[in-house]
């Protein structure tokens, strides 16, 4: 087999100082071969990676030369160096993969169990980076199968049903599958929560109705809202707190000028602002915000633009044309300066919360930890998003462009995909959906947990079974060669098989969940009816063009 | 596609074509050829621009003996930008299929401040501002003044650019915005005076509205188009509306305060030049003496707005001996301010018409009509001779002289209004402030209303749109209006006094029920739900209100949209949803935006809502139904699976001009009362009853229009007011909408609502067959239907 080879030139060394005889190393499926260049030299090397324990390799951007160092289970150790890095990360992943394969089921189960999962998957996707496709196939189908075993027990008895029972082909059976695999290995390694879209900062202040004392609650998490969404008052407190003042004393001016805000009384928002500088800041617009704005606006998307437009209305101009209500801009005079709407502020936090956040769970300690770690990943950002955002702006135009373009007219579209028109299929969903809606109208009852643990199993499986077969049934129209048409004929039979072991299933049961179970199983049916229905009208046409052609023609 | 209309081979930028867009081109193209004007209408979401557009351009590659250029109109900036943007699609294709031959220069433009690249320019707040601070960099008299003195800081921008002088050309292709700030950056030159150059070479000009239609723009913008120009006026529902506003001017008592501190700067100035250079004041004196108010060759950098008077009706005559001397001049505008303010000190609404309003100022001020006629161009001499480039500062005593001038050339179809309003909520148009000045019933707003002193508007109107539109028709040889709701179509050419050669209304066919509009009277509690005077505060109606959207954003995917009746409404009702909980609710399924009043922050909140809907977060949009974003902003697609207009939109402030307005139809061109009204769906204030019937067919066209983007998109529209299921309401609805709108939806309550919403979204989910070949009418032709077309002779198709 050509697939699931990898050969690099090397030198090959007993030991670190050793100079090394210069040859090739091989890593086939289940071994690895080391050929000296020289044919006369001793060193050769051929073992299965069954005995090898342990592999350790020079780390890139240190000053020594590639290395691999394997182990092997009788202590000896086989140290090569690479012409690249390269070539010793391709090699160490090998290594690596076929290191897993070794363990075997119950390895990877162990490994898993260790919580390791995301670093097979890493590793696998590393190798899948580094490889040619056709390699990928058989070890990494390997690793799959072995993870995919393990995660879902489901699946070994698919896979035993179909593969083994020749309606799918192996590599039919995983195409679907390593799909799934890559999706998990891309999230990163680490997923972040995002921020709660409902705003926390809004929850209302508690007031006991015997005193005049207000009570604010603050926690780590609201506190993270907040410095994200005005980052004036985050700066004012990276300056004040503790050096000017305390913790407890910040927040205190900060929930004081917070109620005179939301009392809307101005005049005393005013009238204390005055007096009290510190307060003034909470007071005042944020002009942080004010200058990111500005920044914003110039990247806008054009299209929606309506800054531009009062730009380019002459009609806009204070007092041309007729005064109409809503449709003209007025200064407004006074205190806006002291007047921040509870509209403003669910705007800026939808839009915080868009952004994402850059802070983690933990670091949600105290306020102090917050608030650093949140002007660490600013600077962070700042500095790595530069070059970002240009390249996101072109990104953004080009979406415009298409955003323009009218999706039915283009034909290139629908050729290669014929519209699929399958009337029974709106009655299957209309009669699916009412089904669920009637099973499941009590909540916190499960139909299913009433049923004998044997049946609701056989259930579940066949329902699987049956997901299986239609996903790759659908997948095979419209039949455009002969090896689909193939593929389609034997998942036909494979569906009247199972039709028929959900009628022995139903009339198996007991009479008092005869009706219960049919009700489940209908829906299967009907996907099941549906798709032979199609097929026999697919059959019939092709049929019927067959015999349009004259003689001759295939 | 490439297929023929007659002799014309016609470059479509797509696979297939909807039958409605090669009917559009054919009667398009009878326009062109009979080289008259045209009306067309056709509902959104058939691809009117593209059509346009195609049609226009390859009817200009195919007659290159006598080429025309295309002016294409559109009402804002942001749609100019999508117009550029099909346009550069079809250019592509268009060079693409036929080389070089296809090339061609198209450029949107718009002004300073959207294509000022001096940074020390553009930065300034409004678009005022950067006109002034250009031309304090590009004035005339600054350049000649840094020839000497090189520390008086100029624009290197203009200069290299004037530099460069015949050299500054725009190579081949489509400029938006962008892209001219862009070439201007990498080249060194001022893309706004580049792109006003190319004006004349290119062979589109995207650019809005008023550059054509307000003289004060036009007249130094468009001067010098050629006549072989087909002007296309896009989205023209509202044309009547544009051209009456070009022609009319408010006077507030913070314009004539401020109009007194500009002639006490004025006099100032002219003070200190008869000290240091009296000669140029002499200079000027002659100048008018001779009868030229302006010089005839004005450096393109010193150009101000125009005058707000239509070319013809501005007199080439000297200008009037009275006004010639500048201390003459301050000592006439100095009475005028005067007179308007006495006049403004009144509590009563009072309408005079133009004739006896001068009259009045000649007996009481002693100013005559033809003096008050050269206001505007002997300020205009006057400030440039002072040399004052700070024009941000004297808008105020520019709008008093726009009014003079206007008001001394115009004797028809113009009324003076003056009408108390009230200065603290002049953008809330709050029915029930409205009522209470009316002095009815409810007791907390008839005490604010009495809180408030009413503040004066004079107000001169234009009544006659065809008035500012006359000249276009006039000069261009084709002029097409066109839009998606133009009926009833016969009107316009009433209203805007022309004779199109071509007018015609398209129906969309659509292949499947795209559409859902519902009526939705009642809430969850089966109580009845309306945004009118008495309910509106209701809790239970706030309630009811809140728990459908709760439910309907569970269940709606991506965008959903919701439009109140006012800004105040608006406040207040979110703010209720806050303290009950439900904004909670809602913000746990999706995100919320919210249209505020100001521009910038409203264009962030759009953007950021626009970001959320294509990341699959969802997000819900709060608007107002007369706002700025239900004006002009689409919701098609996934930006908005489905608009709930909470309440019947009102018409507020204008009645009074309204009345006056429709007075003139009447007498002049004999339009019924009635026909207009139900038209623009306007109202009698004075009938309090009838306030409600205010909802106005091009309104709720403007905000639930604008959710199909083609045929293959769908969207959901429900109006929620007990009031949409009366007839005579629902009947102001356009065609299109009321044709799918099924009798069992008339009257639902918010269950009923959810159950329907929920069962059209998976219908729309199934596949469909996108031709409509088997529902038996095709919605959507191919090359070979399209030339199957061609042969058998357009008329007999389809309909």
């Amino acid at each position: 087999m050509s697939s699931g080879q990898v050969t690099k030139r090397v030198k090959y060394k007993t030991s670190v100082k050793d100079a090394g005889t210069p040859g090739r190393l091989s890593l086939v499926k289940e071994r690895l071969v080391f050929r000296p260049n020289n044919p006369n030299s001793a060193s050769k090397l051929d073992m299965q990676f069954k005995y090898i324990t342990n592999h350790r390799y020079t780390k890139e951007g240190s000053n020594k030369a590639p290395m691999l160092n394997l182990t092997s289970n009788q202590g000896a150790s086989y140290i090569f160096e690479f012409e690249s890095y390269e070539d010793l990360h391709i090699c160490r992943d090998f290594v690596g993969c076929a290191n897993l394969m070794k363990f075997g089921h119950k390895g990877v189960a162990e490994l898993l169990h260790r919580q390791q999962k995301l670093q097979i998957l890493e590793l696998i996707r590393k190798f899948i980076q580094n490889n040619p496709a056709e390699m990928i196939c058989s070890s990494v189908q390997g690793c799959c199968k072995t993870i995919d075993y393990v995660l879902h027990s489901e699946l070994q008895k698919l896979h035993q049903q179909f593969v083994g029972g020749g309606v799918l082909t192996e590599a039919e059976f995983w195409a679907t599958r390593k799909k799934l695999l890559e999706k998990d290995a891309n999230r990163k390694a680490k997923q972040r929560g995002g921020l709660k879209s409902s705003v926390l900062a809004e929850s209302k202040p508690f007031i006991d109705g015997r005193t005049n004392r207000v009570t604010f609650n603050l926690t780590p998490e609201i506190v993270r809202e907040i410095f994200s969404e005005k980052p004036a008052v985050h700066r004012a407190y990276l300056n004040f707190v503790p050096s000017k003042m305390a913790d407890k004393d910040f927040w205190t001016k900060y929930c004081r000028a917070e109620y005179l805000q939301r009392s809307k009384n101005i005049a005393a928002a005013i009238a204390e602002a005055a007096e009290d500088e510190e307060l003034a800041i909470f007071l005042k617009p944020d002009d942080i915000l004010a200058n990111e704005t500005r920044r914003k606006i110039r990247r806008v998307d054009p299209t929606l633009d309506m800054e531009t437009d009062q730009g380019d209305d002459y009609s806009h101009l204070p007092d041309h044309g007729i005064f109409r209500d809503g449709s003209k801009e007025v200064a407004e005079s006074g205190n806006e300066l002291y007047q921040r709407t509870l509209l403003q502020d669910l705007n800026r936090h939808a839009a915080v919360v868009l952004q994402g956040t850059p802070i983690d769970e933990e670091q949600l300690k105290d306020t102090q930890t917050v608030a650093e770690a949140l002007e660490r990943s600013k600077q962070e950002r700042s500095t790595a998003s530069k070059d970002d955002e240009s390249s996101a702006d072109q990104e953004r135009l080009k979406g415009i462009s298409q955003a323009m373009t009218i999706d039915d007219l283009r034909g290139s579209n629908d050729h290669h995909l014929a519209p699929l028109w399958i009337k029974v299929l709106s009655v299957l969903t209309h009669n699916i959906s009412s089904t669920k809606y009637n099973l499941g109208k009590k909540p916190g009852e499960s139909l299913l947990d009433s049923l004998p643990t044997s049946v609701r199993d056989e259930l579940l499986h066949h329902h699987i079974s049956i997901e299986e077969l239609m996903k790759h049934f659908w997948s095979s129209y419209p039949i455009t060669n002969k090896y689909l048409n193939t593929k389609v004929t034997k998942l036909k039979d494979e569906m009247s098989k199972m039709d028929s072991q959900l009628q022995k299933l139903k009339e198996a049961v007991q009479p008092d969940i005869r009706h219960q179970i049919t009700l489940l199983i209908r829906p299967m049916q009907q996907a099941l009816e549906a798709a032979m229905q199609h097929y026999d009208a697919e059959q019939q046409k092709r049929a019927s063009k067959a015999r349009e052609k004259p003689n001759g023609y295939s | 596609m490439k297929f023929q209309i007659e002799e014309v081979t016609v470059y479509f930028p797509y696979d297939n074509i909807y039958p409605e867009q090669y009917t559009y081109m054919v009667e398009l193209k009878r326009a062109l050829d009979a080289k008259g004007h045209c009306l067309l209408e056709m509902p959104t979401g058939t691809g009117k621009t593209i059509a346009l557009l195609s049609l226009i351009t390859s009817y200009a590659l195919a007659k290159t003996e006598s080429p025309i250029k295309l002016i294409y109109c559109t009402r804002t900036v942001h749609e100019m930008e999508k117009t550029l943007a099909e346009l550069k699609f079809l250019h592509n294709y268009q060079v693409k299929h036929l080389g070089a031959a296809a090339k061609m220069l198209a450029i949107g433009l718009s002004s300073r401040k959207n294509l000022c690249v001096n940074p020390k320019v553009s930065s300034a707040e409004n678009r005022d501002s950067v006109d002034a601070a250009c031309r304090k960099l590009t004035a005339s008299w600054v350049r000649s003044m840094a020839a000497e003195n090189p520390n008086q800081p100029t624009c290197e921008f203009y200069e290299n650019y004037d530099r460069a002088a015949g050299g500054a050309v725009l190579p081949a292709g489509v400029y938006t915005l962008e892209d001219l700030r862009a070439f201007g950056k990498e080249k060194g030159w001022c893309p706004y005076f580049l792109a006003r150059h190319m004006v004349q070479f290119a062979n589109v000009v995207v650019y809005s509205y008023q550059y054509l239609l307000d003289p004060k723009v036009a007249g130094i913008i468009s001067k010098e188009m050629q006549k072989e120009s087909v002007v296309v006026f896009d989205e023209a529902h509202n044309i009547d509306n544009v051209c009456i506003e070009a022609l009319s001017v408010s006077v507030r008592r913070q314009t004539l305060e401020g109009a007194i501190r500009n002639i006490s700067r004025i006099e100032n100035e002219i003070d200190r030049f008869k000290d240091i250079d009296a000669g140029r004041l002499r200079a000027e004196y002659n100048r008018l003496v001779e009868g030229l108010a302006l010089r005839g060759d004005l450096s393109a950098s010193d150009a101000w707005l125009a005058n707000p008077a239509l070319p013809d009706d501005i007199l080439r005559q000297a200008v009037p001996g009275n006004i010639r001397r500048a201390e003459h001049f301050l000592h006439v505008l100095r009475r005028l301010v005067q007179y308007l303010k006495v006049k403004l000190d009144t509590d009563k609404v009072e309408k005079e018409s133009p004739v006896s309003f001068v009259a009045s100022i000649n007996s009481d001020a002693g100013i005559d009509q033809k003096a008050l006629k050269f206001c505007y161009d002997r300020l205009h001499s006057l400030l440039m001779t002072l040399e004052i480039t700070d024009t941000d500062e004297f808008l105020h005593i520019q709008t008093i002289c726009d009014f003079a001038t206007l008001v001394g050339t115009y004797a028809r179809g113009f009324s003076i209004i003056i009408e108390p309003f009230d200065e603290r909520m002049p953008l809330i148009p709050d029915p029930v402030l409205q009522v209470s000045s009316l002095s009815l019933s409810l007791s907390l707003s008839l005490s604010l209303s009495l809180s408030l002193s009413p503040l004066c508007m004079l107000c001169l109107c234009c009544h006659d749109a065809s008035l500012a539109i006359k000249p276009v028709f006039d000069r261009f040889q084709s002029v097409v209006i066109t839009s998606g709701t133009l009926s009833p179509i016969d009107l316009y050419p009433r209203l805007l006094n022309f004779h199109p050669v071509v007018s015609r209304s398209f129906k969309m066919s659509l292949t499947r029920d795209c559409i859902c509009p519902m009526v939705l009277t009642r809430g969850s509690d089966q109580l009845p739900v309306s945004t009118k005077f008495d309910m509106r505060s209701d809790p239970g109606v706030v309630r009811n209100y809140g728990k459908l959207l709760v439910e309907m954003v569970s269940i709606v995917p991506d965008g959903i949209v919701c439009f109140f009746v006012s800004y105040s409404y608006m406040d207040g009702i979110i703010n209720s949803w806050n303290e009950s909980g439900i904004l909670k609710d809602i913000m746990q399924h999706k995100l919320v935006f919210i249209e505020t009043q100001d521009v910038v922050e409203t264009t962030l909140a759009l953007d950021n809502y626009r970001r959320a809907c294509d990341c699959g977060r969802g997000a819900v949009f709060f608007s107002v139904a007369r706002g700025k974003v239900a004006e002009g902003i689409d919701f098609d697609r996934h930006y908005g699976r489905l608009v709930i207009m909470f309440g019947v939109p009102f018409q507020y402030t204008e009645s009074k001009i309204l009345r006056a307005r429709l007075e003139y139809l009447r007498d002049t061109f004999q339009i019924k009362e009635g026909d207009f009204l139900t038209f623009d769906a306007l109202i009698d204030v004075m009938n309090i009853e009838l306030t409600d019937r205010n909802l106005n067919q091009r309104q709720a066209a403007q905000c639930v229009g604008r959710v199909i983007r083609s045929k293959a998109d769908y969207g959901m529209m429900i109006f929620a007011d007990k009031r949409y299921s009366r007839h005579d309401k629902r009947s102001k609805l356009p065609g299109w909408i009321l044709s799918h709108l099924r009798d069992a939806n008339l009257n639902l309550s918010t269950d009923m609502a959810l159950h329907i919403a929920r069962e059209f979204l998976r219908k729309m989910a199934q596949p469909y067959e996108k031709t409509g070949s088997t529902t038996g009418r095709k919605t959507l032709l191919s090359q070979e239907d399209v030339e199957k077309l061609g042969n058998n002779g357009a008329q007999e198709m389809l309909y």
